[in-house]
């Protein structure tokens, strides 16, 4: 398998409060910052946040359109570090920045992108180990 | 309304290493459908997407803990894949703490998580690292 940076292309994830309120559905976590507008609006952020997790949700797919599969096969590995969070109205996008193959044993390839906002603001750093079979 | 309740572990409180699960959740298609694309934009998922398992981690807490305390921030989260999943089937996790410690005066938590499918195979394990609302000495 070979793998270069023009193979991952840009994935978009528009975060509404709609699609805030549907993920709280799905995984259960109804914390008032992400789903009830008028506690948030008091809170620190000023308004709602979009869950974390969201904010991987075009790398998610980037990741697996590039692999061809549904799901991550094994040896996948991700690190993401949080940088800033996603708000209704956002456009979180996924990008590589820099693919390289692995150099510490295992054949495969270390992937390092960025989950960012469409005004350029990083929201999640994400660093990507991809076995090569 | 007891879905909306908060977890508020004090800093303090929480054990390192003390095992909890298995939760047993299904993997339904209505889940892995809605997590293939875009957020509830539904898709056909051939197998569970990889946007499942933090849902997954996320269900776990509300049941281990109560979830993720009101005031805590993500830092930084880690998955690694260890067996693609089917879909339409049962998993069960399991979450311990797995470290506490301060960094730069701030209480950092580890919360572990590990995901085995029917057969006890272990299809994910992964970590949030989250900056806890309180640190020690403080309810």
């Amino acid at each position: 398998m070979t793998l270069d940076i023009g193979m991952f292309q840009p994935m978009v994830e528009v975060i509404t409060q709609d699609s805030i309120n549907r993920y709280a559905e799905l995984s259960g976590d109804f914390n008032p910052l992400h789903v009830d507008v008028a506690f948030a609006e008091k809170s620190e952020f000023g308004g709602t946040i979009a869950h974390g997790p969201m904010q991987l949700q075009p790398c998610f797919r980037s990741l697996c359109e590039v692999l061809g599969v549904d799901a991550l096969p094994a040896g996948v590995t991700m690190s993401i570090t949080y940088r800033s969070p996603a708000r209704p109205g956002d456009s979180a996008s996924f990008s590589a920045l820099s693919v390289e193959e692995n150099e510490d044993g295992a054949e495969g390839f270390k992937v390092h992108g960025q989950s960012a906002k469409a005004d350029g603001t990083v929201l999640a750093d994400i660093k990507l180990v991809i076995p090569s079979e | 309304m007891t879905d909306n309740l908060l977890s508020n572990i004090p800093f303090d409180s929480l054990v390192v290493g003390e095992k909890k699960g298995p939760y047993t959740f299904r993997v339904s298609r209505e889940l892995a459908d809605n997590l293939i694309g875009a957020v509830g934009v539904a898709g056909e998922a051939s197998a569970c997407p990889p946007a499942v398992y933090p849902t997954l981690f996320l269900m776990a807490l509300r049941q281990s803990m109560g979830g993720i305390p009101a005031g805590s921030i993500l830092a930084k989260q880690e998955l690694e894949f260890h067996k693609p999943l089917a879909v339409d089937v049962d998993v069960h996790v399991f979450t311990w703490i797995g470290e506490t410690y301060l960094r730069r005066e701030r209480p950092f938590v580890v919360i572990e998580f590990e995901i085995q499918d029917d057969v006890g195979e272990t299809v994910l394990t992964g970590r949030k690292i989250i900056v806890w609302p309180t640190g020690p000495g403080e309810v």
